[in-house]
């Protein structure tokens, strides 16, 4: 791959391709193969950092979509309420504990008066109540049918 | 179930006496016994690179404990606990289930080890219950081994079911994966004893359950149980999520409650697959075709994999509306989970251990 990877990062990458080859009843080979990771690879854009930012990312996606694609559905969300640059809300990565986590910055006390009135207006939105709906385990999706887990 | 039988009985000088060598004798007449001075020098691990974890099973060593018999289950960190203690009346299992975590919490003690003082384990077990006879324990025997599949050799149930009987504030668990229950069948356990069992679905115990009993003969082994007079408890624990998992543990469960009375169930808890990056590595290599490892796990603040937390809550949810269904008021708790958990899957959670330990409590 070319990427030269330390130790624990290689260590990640190869539980990681293992456990996707597995599952998915293919090959190292062929996963590293595929068109996500070779386009990272070809990229002339990326240096090595990013280059292997984004197979790592790339291959985390691989080996939990779902749970990707949960962490995607909640970030879209956040988006979504186009809050301002002051407020920031994030989720853990994994999702463990399940909790929102918001940070507020403001200079002034009508600064923060603000951002707390911004911030409750957006508690009141739906977004918000779906956010805590997909941390309540409300959507979560069954394994695509390609991926089986037991032979026969 | 296929019986256990293990190559060689090892049997520590002094022990030779006891009710479960006479048992052992009994039980095994065409098993070569060994007598040695000490098991811990003699179990053979000058290369313990041979002398793996799954060699150890097959024999069985037979020797006094030292320690202290009776335990607080360590539970899990930062996670509601249910206030458990724990007998190690052995240590390590016949069976050979992929994802145990003796594997890796014994990996430097392995030897399949039979403790032949249960009248010390009895002698302590009696001084901390009169000692305390305001507060309720709930004591279980299965925690680094099972508590039933040597039973049949042993007879360590006929030598702990009397005593406990006659416990007011106590209840025995003996948690099995296997069907190993004659030995308690004649024993009145005076509603003090549970006899739980472990339980999956029949494509997890075929694929990850080596040397258990399967689903049915677990369920008619309850159902004897409960016919003798025991109460009954059942963990679904570990869930593994995979493909249809939904399908086999509703009708896992529509099988449960069709063959036991759900009013004669003590308890019931629910537990995700759960291992640790180093198991994880144990499992790998000695079960290297098992699929169990490439669920959607994330590593937990106290260290352990699980599934992650929304797929959990969803899990348990699923579980707990088919055990309702069925069951409407049976108990039901959740092993090693925290306490958002517990919220998300049951609108609460445990305010203190002493809570959920006395929830268990029988009624009086």
């Amino acid at each position: 791959m070319g990427l030269k990877l330390g130790e624990n990062h290689l260590r990640d990458l190869m539980d990681w391709l293992e456990e996707i080859a597995l599952r998915d009843r293919s090959t190292i080979g062929e996963i590293l193969a595929s068109k996500p990771i070779t386009d990272i690879e070809s990229d002339p854009r990326l240096g090595r950092a990013d280059r292997l930012k984004r197979v790592k990312e790339e291959l985390r996606r691989l080996r939990f979509p779902r749970l990707a694609q949960l962490e995607g559905s909640i970030r879209a969300r956040i988006q979504e309420l186009k809050l301002h640059p002051e407020i920031r809300l994030t989720v853990p990565l994994g999702l463990e504990g399940g909790r929102l986590r918001v940070e507020l910055s403001a200079s002034t006390l009508e600064d923060l008066k603000r951002q707390t009135g911004k911030l409750a207006e957006a508690a009141d939105t739906n977004t918000v109540r779906e956010i805590f709906a997909l941390l309540a385990g409300e959507a979560v999706e069954s394994r695509p049918k390609s991926d089986y887990f037991f032979p026969g | 179930m296929q019986l256990f039988q293990p190559q060689e009985v090892i049997v520590e000088r002094g022990s030779e006496a006891s009710p479960m060598y006479r048992n052992l004798r009994n039980a095994l007449p065409l098993i070569p016994f060994r007598l040695v001075d000490a098991v811990s020098t003699e179990n053979g691990r000058t290369d313990s690179s041979a002398f793996t974890f799954g060699a150890a099973k097959k024999r069985l060593c037979l020797t006094r404990y030292k320690g202290e018999f009776l335990k607080k289950c360590p539970g899990s960190d930062g996670q509601v606990c249910c206030n458990y203690f724990v007998i190690n009346f052995a240590s390590n299992c016949p069976m050979d289930c992929s994802y145990c975590y003796l594997q890796e919490y014994l990996a430097d003690n392995p030897e399949l080890k039979v403790f032949s003082n249960v009248e010390d384990l009895l002698t302590e077990a009696d001084e901390l219950l009169s000692k305390h006879r305001r507060f309720f324990f709930r004591i279980g025997t299965g925690e680094i081994t099972d508590s039933l599949a040597l039973d049949p050799y042993i007879g360590f149930a006929r030598e702990v079911v009397p005593f406990f009987a006659e416990q007011p504030n106590a209840l025995l668990e003996l948690k099995t994966k296997s069907d190993c229950v004659e030995g308690l069948l004649a024993l009145d356990p005076k509603e003090r004893v549970v006899v739980s069992w472990s339980m999956n679905p029949q494509r997890v115990i075929d694929l990850d359950e080596h040397g258990t009993a399967s689903l049915s003969e677990r369920l008619l082994a309850a159902r004897r149980c409960q016919n003798a007079g025991y109460r009954l408890g059942f963990h679904f624990d570990p869930i593994v999520e995979y493909l249809n998992w939904e399908s086999d543990y509703e009708e896992m469960l529509d099988q449960t409650f069709s063959t036991v009375d759900w009013r004669r169930i003590a308890w019931l808890s629910m537990g995700v697959l759960r291992d640790t990056l180093s198991l994880k590595r144990i499992i790998r290599q000695r079960f290297p075709q098992t699929r169990l490892l490439t669920g959607e796990q994330v590593l937990c603040p106290d260290g352990k994999l699980r599934y992650f937390q929304p797929m959990r809550i969803d899990i348990y949810r699923k579980m707990l509306r088919w055990i309702r269904r069925a069951a409407p008021t049976v108990k039901v708790y959740l092993c090693m989970e925290s306490k958002e958990v517990w919220e998300q899957v049951f609108g609460f959670a445990p305010s203190c251990e002493k809570e959920l330990g006395n929830q268990m409590a029988p009624s009086p």
